[in-house]
């Protein structure tokens, strides 16, 4: 799952990245509203979490115009003033969510674990397909009651194949959405990622739980729920 | 900035200019009605002196004209009197008064028979006469008609000596009652304005910490302007007194946590301790920031507030509660009066009805019911939700004057508490209820004013 954070306090900032990223969420960290803006509208994120008192252009211009572009992403809005006319303002402007600073991390990450799957048309906090589960909260994957281990970025595929159950999602999205953006890419290792989820999740080959379409990527074909 | 006039030299500008303008026009229309009526008289005594001298005029029976030695008017028997007369005929000068002699000389004023013209002579002598020239026929005892011309002027120093008379004592009665009229403006305005004036001291009274408020008595037409004054100050004042309270409230109850703080510092053995103790101490430390914050950002009741509508205060929450609460398929039913609405601070209303009906999707199941209704100047707002667990929720829910957070019991939310101190901040009261629905139900009552 791919995180857009816009932040200018850099403590808080640095803070909340290394948070997400222990959480196994990739996470995009920016310092003022128009970089932020730019970020928002050029990448594709599944969650992005906004500080409404930025330099350059405010929380709330950057959210109305990610809106304005049609971008519906799930937004969480950060703030320190906790006023009810801001809260609504904020979220009127298009947001999804706010947390009033200062918050607990569980907390933050509850909030944006449920937003990713509300968008994704999930209602339980932990996801199922078939016999596979998945709890974005403490992270661990179970099939059929049984933990399986995963290493963090098959985790991360598997969390976004799931999310997105039912959906074909091509390579190019895939490694858009597990890796940070200054990180090195490389979209065949996502074929190695994905032969090893398949023999973690199915040794005995009997589910065949992530289809390959020639040309058009992978889909996870357990039913949800 | 441009200095401006004062309200009373404005007015006694304009009053004066107008006065001024008033009186020289009386004093003009004065004098020329008088100025008028003057020559008149004279004209008139003027034409009486031509049927005197008529009276005295005989044909003899030669056909001369004849004056009796005895005329009515002795002015024109002595000499330099000022009044003349002289009677031609074709030219020829046929009798002189005695007073004219080596005075009047025949004028060309031939007005024909019956006709009369008034002439201003200027004399050598720089003397100005009014003349009149009188025409007539006489028929003689044979038949002969003979033209004569009567020509009758008076000095005319008597008219301009009245004239300038009457003028002077014109501008010595104008010029006195201008004046008087002046000084009583002056006054009037004084009077008028004093309570102007007062104000003025009053507030500065006030500045210098003499008084607290404005005096209440004052002119009708003051009174509106003071009495909104008075409520600002009274709401400054409130709002003053609310800072201070926060702020002293603030800093005693930062004592505890920041005590236990350091006690656990001092003390403790384990690290997983002293930081379970340092989260909690934290948490505690937050919330009373939030909460004093909150209080002492409460606008409060005010005369001045311009009116809010609560419906769509109600509608904008509930749009971002749904947004929120989303996962809980909430049903919200409103029924909200079209005129709800109230004197109050936007903002206040937004946190009190945003903490209210947080609480209330918190704690729902599946339903809310909002109800605002208005009666004689109150409105009441009752919001009720399926939940359960009013005995818990009630618990630390107690409306107290000065009744601090820190003082409640521990994990009770902070949205009821500052619900609370705006409905105390707006006179306002709040009810606790088993709710229709099965959950709980506050019922809040707010003065409209």
């Amino acid at each position: 799952m791919r995180v857009l954070l816009i932040e200018d306090e850099i403590h808080l900032r640095e803070q909340i990245t290394r948070q997400l990223s222990d959480q196994n969420l990739t996470v995009d960290a920016v310092a003022d509203g128009e970089e932020g803006l730019f970020m928002g509208s050029e990448y594709a994120y599944d969650v992005a979490i906004i500080d409404l008192g930025l330099p350059k252009l405010s929380g709330i211009e950057v959210i109305q115009q990610l809106r304005q572009k049609g971008l519906d992403y799930p937004i969480l809005i950060l703030t320190a003033r906790g006023r009810w006319q801001d809260k609504v303002e904020g979220l009127e402007s298009g947001a999804d969510d706010y947390l009033v600073k200062p918050f607990h991390f569980e907390e933050l990450l509850a909030r944006l674990n449920a937003l990713a799957r509300r968008a994704s048309g999930w209602a339980n906090s932990i996801i199922c397909c078939g016999p596979i589960c998945l709890n974005p909260a403490t992270q661990q994957v179970t099939k059929n009651e049984t933990a399986i281990d995963l290493t963090a970025y098959e985790y991360r595929l598997l969390h976004y194949l799931m999310l997105h159950a039912g959906e074909v999602i091509s390579k190019t999205e895939l490694t858009d959405h597990i890796y940070e953006l200054d990180q090195d890419r490389d979209s065949n290792v996502i074929e190695v990622f994905v032969k090893r989820l398949r023999s973690k999740l199915d040794p005995e080959k009997a589910l065949n739980p992530i289809e390959t379409l020639r040309g058009r990527g992978y889909r996870l074909t357990l039913p949800r729920g | 900035m441009v200095s401006k006039l004062s309200l009373s030299n404005r007015l006694l500008i304009a009053v004066s200019l107008v006065l001024t303008a008033f009186l020289g026009l009386s004093a003009v229309s004065l004098n020329n009605a008088f100025e008028s009526s003057a020559e008149h008289e004279q004209k008139k005594r003027l034409k009486n002196y031509v049927y005197t001298l008529l009276t005295a005029a005989e044909l003899n029976h030669s056909g001369e004209l004849v004056m009796s030695a005895d005329l009515a008017e002795p002015k024109f028997s002595i000499p330099n009197s000022g009044l003349y007369a002289q009677i031609t005929s074709g030219g020829d000068i046929v009798w002189q008064s005695p007073s004219a002699i080596g005075h009047f000389l025949a004028l060309p004023f031939n007005p024909g028979p019956s006709n009369e013209e008034f002439h201003i002579v200027e004399m050598e002598t720089g003397m100005t006469l009014l003349n009149l020239a009188f025409g007539i026929v006489w028929e003689t005892d044979n038949g002969e008609e003979i033209a004569y011309t009567i020509n009758v002027a008076e000095d005319m120093q008597g008219l301009q000596e009245q004239t300038a008379g009457f003028q002077r004592s014109l501008w010595y009665w104008l010029g006195g009652t201008g004046l008087m009229l002046l000084i009583a403006q002056w006054i009037i305005l004084r009077w008028s304005l004093r309570p102007l004036h007062d104000v003025a001291i009053d507030l500065h009274a006030i500045e210098t910490g003499e008084h607290r408020r404005l005096n209440d008595e004052y002119p009708k037409e003051l009174q509106q302007l003071t009495y909104r004054i008075n409520a600002l100050l009274d709401h400054e004042e409130s709002r003053r007194q609310r800072y201070k309270n926060s702020l002293a409230d603030l800093a005693h109850s930062l004592k505890t946590p920041l005590s236990v703080f350091r006690g656990e510092l001092e003390n403790s053995e384990s690290m997983q301790q002293l930081r379970k103790t340092s989260y909690e101490q934290l948490d505690r430390i937050s919330t009373l920031v939030d909460y004093q914050l909150q209080r002492a950002s409460t606008e409060g009741k005010s005369s001045l507030l311009a009116p809010v509508s609560l419906g769509e205060i109600i509608y904008k929450i509930i749009g971002s509660l749904d947004k929120v609460y989303q996962t809980k398929q909430i049903q919200t039913q409103c029924e909200i009066e079209r005129d709800a609405y109230i004197h109050a601070d936007e903002g206040d209303m937004y946190e009190l009805l945003g903490n209210l009906l947080e609480n209330a999707y918190k704690y729902c199941k599946q339903q809310v019911h909002i109800i605002v209704t208005t009666l004689n100047g109150t409105v009441r707002i009752r919001v009720e939700d399926d939940g359960s667990g009013i005995p818990a929720r009630a618990e630390g829910f107690v409306i107290k004057r000065g009744h601090r957070i820190d003082t409640q019991a521990e994990g009770q939310g902070l949205g009821l508490a500052i619900v609370s101190d705006i409905i105390v901040a707006y006179e306002g009261n709040i009810n606790l209820e088993r709710s229709r629905l099965g959950g709980a139900s506050f019922v809040i009552e707010l003065p409209r004013q």
